[in-house]
């Protein structure tokens, strides 16, 4: 079982196939089964456009680094340590990492700041995300961003979201460096906390 | 760097908020620090669930293309090497190759003239041990000065070159990432101009080396930071210019 998975079940099977598990498919890709690696795209793949999309904004930039990142995965699944954390973060650390380097390399920071600018630093979500499962889960996460103070907030949004470093953070918001990485450390422990989130290895 | 001014990096790390230098540094961090190791997990794992509000449909199309393209796509054997961080390979994935290829060089204590380690590759380890330790204090040195700038431009043909100077240490640590390696007789060239001066070349990278991250001194003060691509043996005057980053 993937590491949490009691915790928090999987739930984003929008697919016919009974609910599956993203760290045993993952080692079913590990081994090279191309079937199991359809059924984890059916179930990590809107998660994984969609923050590629939130991060790059341009839908069909976007598009071309899920691919990037999807066969990735599919690559590189025999290195998944299940001793580091779940198999969901994992491929959310390659996507996310993916779409940093993407969105730097074609956009300069202060274009990023305008394009979102006008949706907010707190984009809605996508229509489609609330029609579908996962409400809870979103629902938690967001209730303890909103426990974060203003400051810790902006900082892991910023960074996250849109894929601005830490000295451009601390540009945006106004803030010094040192203050920044702290806000990012501290605010990030208490989100943990929060989410109740736990790597036993 | 002091390891607690590294170790304070953990959550920019986990959100990807550092730039690809201080990322080597944090790596390397947390190859020789197991309880880092053990925060670093629990904040990546956090973070990560910061994506379960990113939900958005794909096209189609992107399943029938991710699919054919898993159909050709050779599997990598699972990697041993001890270091956090997203698996190197595609062309995009080859600067973190860099990256983690430096954090374990610099993490066994040896090293080569450059850290550029392509396909891993580790060049005359043993014989310039000392000289590795002496560019890995400078580099920290430079990377946490206090009056660091760092900046960088794209490159023709794709990629990128990264100058973070510091005045005060009067170097900077220079990361060039080319998208493709040049042919196996060719190499990519350092540079920098002052004014209207002839460039004055500050180093050479291995002959078809894609990649690498270099201590140069004396960048601070000139206005421009050039690399172009050069026979093996390098040129007197570049030839073909490849990337510039201005530095004023």
């Amino acid at each position: 079982m993937e590491q949490g998975a009691a915790r928090r079940p999987d739930h984003l099977s929008a697919v016919p196939a009974p609910p599956a598990d993203a760290g045993d498919l993952l080692r079913g890709v590990a081994r090279g089964d191309e079937a199991a690696f359809g059924r984890l795209y059916d179930l990590i793949a809107p998660r994984v456009y969609g923050l590629i999309r939130r991060v790059l904004r341009d839908p069909a930039q976007a598009e071309e680094v899920a691919q990037e990142v999807l066969v990735e995965i599919w690559r590189t699944a025999a290195r998944f340590d299940a001793s580091r954390g779940s198999a969901t973060a994992w491929m959310f650390t390659i996507a996310h990492r993916r779409a940093v380097d993407r969105v730097r390399a074609e956009q300069a920071s202060a274009e990023r700041t305008m394009k979102v600018g006008a949706a907010s630093v707190d984009t809605p979500y996508d229509e489609v995300a609330d029609e579908v499962s996962g409400r809870l889960e979103r629902q938690q996460v967001r209730r303890c961003m909103d426990d974060l103070t203003e400051l810790q907030r902006q900082a892991v949004t910023l960074a996250y979201y849109q894929g601005h470093s830490y000295r451009e953070v601390a540009e945006l918001l106004g803030a010094p460096l040192p203050t920044v990485k702290t806000r990012m450390r501290d605010g990030l422990i208490r989100l943990r906390d929060c989410l109740g989130v736990e790597v036993t290895s | 760097m002091s390891s607690s001014d590294v170790h304070a990096l953990v959550g920019a790390y986990a959100l990807d908020a550092l730039d690809d230098l201080e990322r080597a540094a944090f790596e390397r961090h947390v190859a020789d620090c197991a309880a880092c190791r053990a925060e670093l997990d629990e904040l990546r794992e956090t973070a990560a669930r910061l994506a379960d509000s990113t939900w958005s449909v794909p096209p189609p199309r992107l399943r029938t293309e991710v699919m054919a393209a898993v159909g050709r796509t050779r599997q990598s054997a699972p990697s041993d090497q001890g270091v956090p961080g997203v698996a190197a390979g595609s062309s995009r994935g080859r600067r973190y190759a860099v990256a983690v290829a430096a954090a374990v060089v610099l993490a066994a204590g040896t090293g080569a003239t450059v850290y550029a380690i392509q396909d891993q590759r580790v060049r005359d380890q043993s014989a310039i041990a000392s000289a590795a330790q002496l560019r890995e204090v400078r580099t920290q040195a430079i990377l946490s000065a206090s009056d660091l700038v760092v900046r960088s431009a794209p490159m023709t043909g794709g990629g990128r070159v990264t100058v973070a100077s510091s005045r005060e240490q009067a170097a900077s640590v220079v990361s060039v990432r080319a998208d493709r390696a040049p042919a196996a007789d060719r190499a990519f060239q350092l540079w920098t101009i002052r004014g209207t001066g002839a460039p004055a070349s500050v180093g050479l990278l291995g002959a078809g080396e894609q990649s690498a991250i270099e201590l140069v001194g004396g960048v601070p003060g000139n206005d421009v930071f050039a690399v172009s691509l050069e026979p093996a043996a390098g040129a007197v005057s570049p030839s073909r210019i490849v990337a510039q980053v201005p530095l004023t």
